[in-house]
C-alpha cells in the first residue's frame, strides 16, 4: 500500500486552495448543470466566517461615545429617559408610548414605554455579515474565480452566552475560461438554476446588498400581552416598521450603488436578545445586486404543469 | 437540427445560450446609474424564476413593503356558543392594521399592488397577536398587467409570485386580501373528564359544535369582506384553528386569511397543463416514509 503523502495530508485541513487536486463545491447536481448551461465551472467551496461580542443592551457603557446614545441604563428605568433623548438627538428612531395607567416607577410616565433604535447592536450585526463575506470573497480571489453563487448566510449565539456570535457564510465559487480575472468576484444568494435564469434574463449578479434595523423595544402596557390593556396597540407595529424601514433603507443604499435592482432578498425578522419584558426588534434583508448586461432576452416560455409526484 | 414544436422541454430550449463572458465584461466598470433616477432601480425580495414569472404577466417590481399589526385581548370566561367578541375583533382588527399598514405603502409608491406576500401571525404571549405582511409592490408595464380602474385603489394578495402569475394567466384579477376571525365558546368538560378519568369514548359535542360555528362566523364575515370588494371568489385561504382550555376560558378560535378574486373582462381563460414527471432529485421523505 502506499503511503499517503504527509503533505497533502496537512494541506487538505487548510484553505490553501493551490494544494487542492479537485474543486470542491457544495452545488447540488442540478445547479451545478445549471451554471455549467452559462459557461460557468464550480472552481471550489468557499467560506468565510468572523466571531464577534456584541454589545449588550443592558450595558449602558456600550451605548455610549460614537453611537451618541450616552447616558446608559440604570435600574428600574431611571437612566431610559437618557437613552430615549439621546436616540432622538442623533436623528434615530424613538418614540414613547406612555402607559396609560399613569405608572412611571416615580421618574416619568413618558420613558415607561419606549422603542429607540439600536444603532449599536445592528453595527455589531452589520460588521460581523460584512467580515463572513469579505473572507469568502477573499478565498474565492484566491483560487481566480470570478464570483461565488448560493451564498448562505449563517448566524448563532455561541452556547451560553447571548453577546457573542458566530457568523457563517459559504457558497462556491466558479470560473468562466477565457475571462480574464475581475477586480473583485461578483457574490450572490441565488441558487445555480436562478442565476442561470437571471443570466438568460439579461442581468449579471454584481454583488451582495444587505440592510439590517434594530429596535430596541420597551413595551408599555399596551403592547405587553399581561395585565393587558384591550385593544389594538402601536407600538409592536411601529418598532416592527422602523426596524423594517431601516434594514430596506439600506438594503437599497448598498443595492443602488451597485446595480440597477435587488433580487433574491431572503427577509428575517426576530426577536433579538430578549430582557424580561423588552427585546430587540430586528429586521435582516441580505439579497443580490443586479446590472442588466443585455436588453435582448433568452426566450422563455414557461408553460403550466401538473407534476405526477405526488 | 432543430426539436418539433411539442417535443416537451427541448422545445423550450432556445438556440441561442446566453454569453457569461459579455456578462462578466459589464462587471468590469464601476456600476454609473444613468441618471433616470428612481425608475431603473428596484428592490424586491422575488427569486430570479418569480421574477420573469411577474415580467411575463406584465409587472415590473418597485420596492419592499411592508405593513404590521397588533392588538391584544382579555381572555374571557365563556361557556356555551357565546361568541367571543372581543377577542375575535382584537384578532381581526391586527390583521386589517397590517393589511391597510401594506395598503398604504403600495398607494405611496404609486404602485398597482402587492405581490409575494409573507404573512406572520406571532402571539407575544397567549392574549397578544402581532400580524406582519412583507410582499413586493409591483406596477404594471404592460397590456397585461392590471391596472387599478379609476377610483380604485391598488390590489393586496396574500399570493405568492408563481400564484399571482397562474391567476393573472387564468383571466383572474386579484381584488384584496380578505379576513376572517371568530372566537366561539364552549361549556367545560366534567370533572372526571378533565382529570383523565372518564371511562367512555364519546364525542365532545360542545367543543365540535363551538367548532362549526366559528367556522360558519369566520367564513361569513370573509364572504361579506369579498362582496364588498364586488369579488367573484376568494382563493388561497389559510385556515388557522386554535383550542384554548385553560381554567376558565374554554374556546376555539378560528382564523381565515385569503385573496379576492375578480373575472377579468374576457373570463376565464383555460391554461391547459401539461402532465409532467419530475427527474429532479427526490425530496427526502420519498425514502424515510417507506
Amino acid at each position: 500500500m502506499e503511503e499517503p503523502d504527509p503533505d497533502t495530508i496537512s494541506g487538505a485541513f487548510h484553505a490553501r486552495p493551490r494544494v487542492r487536486g479537485a474543486p470542491t463545491s457544495n452545488l447540488s447536481v442540478a445547479e451545478a448543470a445549471a451554471v455549467r448551461r452559462v459557461g460557468l465551472s464550480p472552481v471550489g467551496f468557499v467560506m468565510g466566517s468572523a466571531v464577534m461580542q456584541l454589545t449588550s443592551a443592558f450595558a449602558g457603557g456600550g451605548y455610549g461615545g460614537g453611537i451618541g446614545l450616552a447616558g446608559g441604563m440604570g435600574l428600574g428605568g431611571v437612566g431610559f429617559g437618557g437613552w430615549l433623548s439621546s436616540a432622538r438627538s442623533s436623528g434615530l428612531y424613538a418614540e414613547s408610548y406612555p402607559c396609560v395607567h399613569g405608572f412611571g416607577f416615580g421618574v416619568s410616565a413618558d420613558h415607561y414605554g419606549f422603542n429607540a433604535e439600536n444603532t449599536a447592536l445592528a453595527g455589531g450585526l452589520f460588521e460581523g455579515y460584512r467580515l463572513a463575506l469579505a473572507r469568502l470573497s477573499d478565498e474565492a480571489r484566491e483560487l481566480d474565480a470570478h464570483g461565488a453563487i448560493g451564498i448562505e448566510l449563517s448566524f448563532e449565539h455561541m452556547v451560553g452566552t447571548s453577546s457573542t456570535a458566530t457568523f457563517l457564510a459559504t457558497g462556491t465559487a466558479v470560473a468562466h475560461r477565457g475571462s480574464a480575472p475581475l477586480q473583485a468576484p461578483f457574490l450572490t444568494n441565488a441558487s445555480g438554476q436562478n442565476f442561470e435564469r437571471l443570466i438568460g434574463l439579461g442581468y449579471v449578479a454584481a454583488g451582495m446588498a444587505m440592510g439590517l434595523g434594530v429596535v430596541y423595544v420597551q413595551p408599555n402596557c399596551l403592547a405587553r400581552g399581561d395585565l393587558t390593556v384591550v385593544g389594538p396597540n402601536a407600538q409592536i407595529p411601529s418598532a416592527v416598521g422602523a426596524a423594517r424601514s431601516r434594514a430596506r433603507q439600506w438594503l437599497a443604499r448598498s443595492g443602488h450603488a451597485m446595480g440597477e435592482g435587488v433580487v433574491h432578498t431572503e427577509w428575517t425578522d426576530s426577536h433579538f436578545g430578549r430582557f424580561g419584558e423588552s427585546w430587540n426588534q430586528l429586521a435582516l434583508a441580505v439579497g443580490t445586486a443586479v446590472r442588466r448586461w443585455s436588453t435582448e432576452l433568452e426566450p422563455f416560455a414557461p408553460r403550466a404543469v401538473v407534476s405526477l409526484r405526488p | 437540427m432543430r426539436a418539433p414544436a411539442d417535443s416537451g422541454a427541448a422545445a423550450a430550449t432556445p438556440s441561442r445560450r446566453p454569453d457569461i463572458g459579455a456578462a462578466l465584461e459589464t462587471l468590469r466598470s464601476p456600476y454609473r446609474p444613468d441618471g433616470t433616477g428612481a425608475r431603473d432601480t428596484f428592490l424586491s425580495d422575488l427569486t430570479v424564476g418569480e421574477l420573469i414569472l411577474l415580467e411575463e404577466v406584465g409587472y415590473a417590481p418597485v420596492e419592499i413593503v411592508s405593513g404590521a399589526g397588533s392588538a391584544s385581548w382579555y381572555p374571557q370566561f365563556t361557556t356555551a356558543g357565546t361568541e367571543a367578541r372581543m377577542w375575535g375583533e382584537a384578532i381581526a382588527t391586527a390583521i386589517a392594521a397590517a393589511r391597510s399598514g401594506i395598503y398604504s405603502e403600495v398607494s405611496q409608491r404609486a404602485a398597482h399592488g402587492v405581490v409575494a406576500m409573507r404573512l406572520e401571525l406571532e402571539r407575544e404571549r397567549a392574549n397578544l397577536l402581532t400580524c406582519t405582511m412583507l410582499g413586493t409592490a409591483v406596477r404594471a408595464t404592460g397590456e397585461t398587467g392590471q391596472k387599478p380602474k379609476h377610483r380604485e385603489g391598488p390590489f393586496t394578495t396574500s399570493l405568492s409570485a408563481r400564484d399571482f402569475h397562474l391567476l393573472t394567466r387564468a383571466g383572474y384579477q386579484a381584488a384584496g386580501i380578505v379576513i376572517g376571525a371568530s372566537v366561539v365558546g364552549f361549556n367545560a368538560r366534567s370533572a372526571a373528564q378533565s382529570l383523565g378519568l372518564a371511562r367512555e369514548n364519546m364525542e365532545l359535542e360542545a367543543q365540535t359544535n363551538a367548532l362549526y360555528s366559528a367556522r360558519e362566523q369566520a367564513m361569513a364575515m370573509m364572504e361579506r369582506e369579498a362582496l364588498s370588494l364586488k369579488a367573484d371568489g376568494v382563493v388561497a385561504v389559510e385556515l388557522s384553528e386554535r383550542p384554548v382550555n385553560t381554567m376558565l376560558t374554554h374556546a376555539v378560535e378560528l382564523v381565515a386569511i385569503g385573496t379576492a378574486v375578480r373575472r377579468g373582462p374576457a373570463g376565464h381563460k383555460p391554461l391547459d397543463p401539461t402532465l409532467q414527471l419530475s427527474l429532479d432529485d427526490p425530496t427526502p421523505e420519498v425514502f424515510s416514509s417507506g
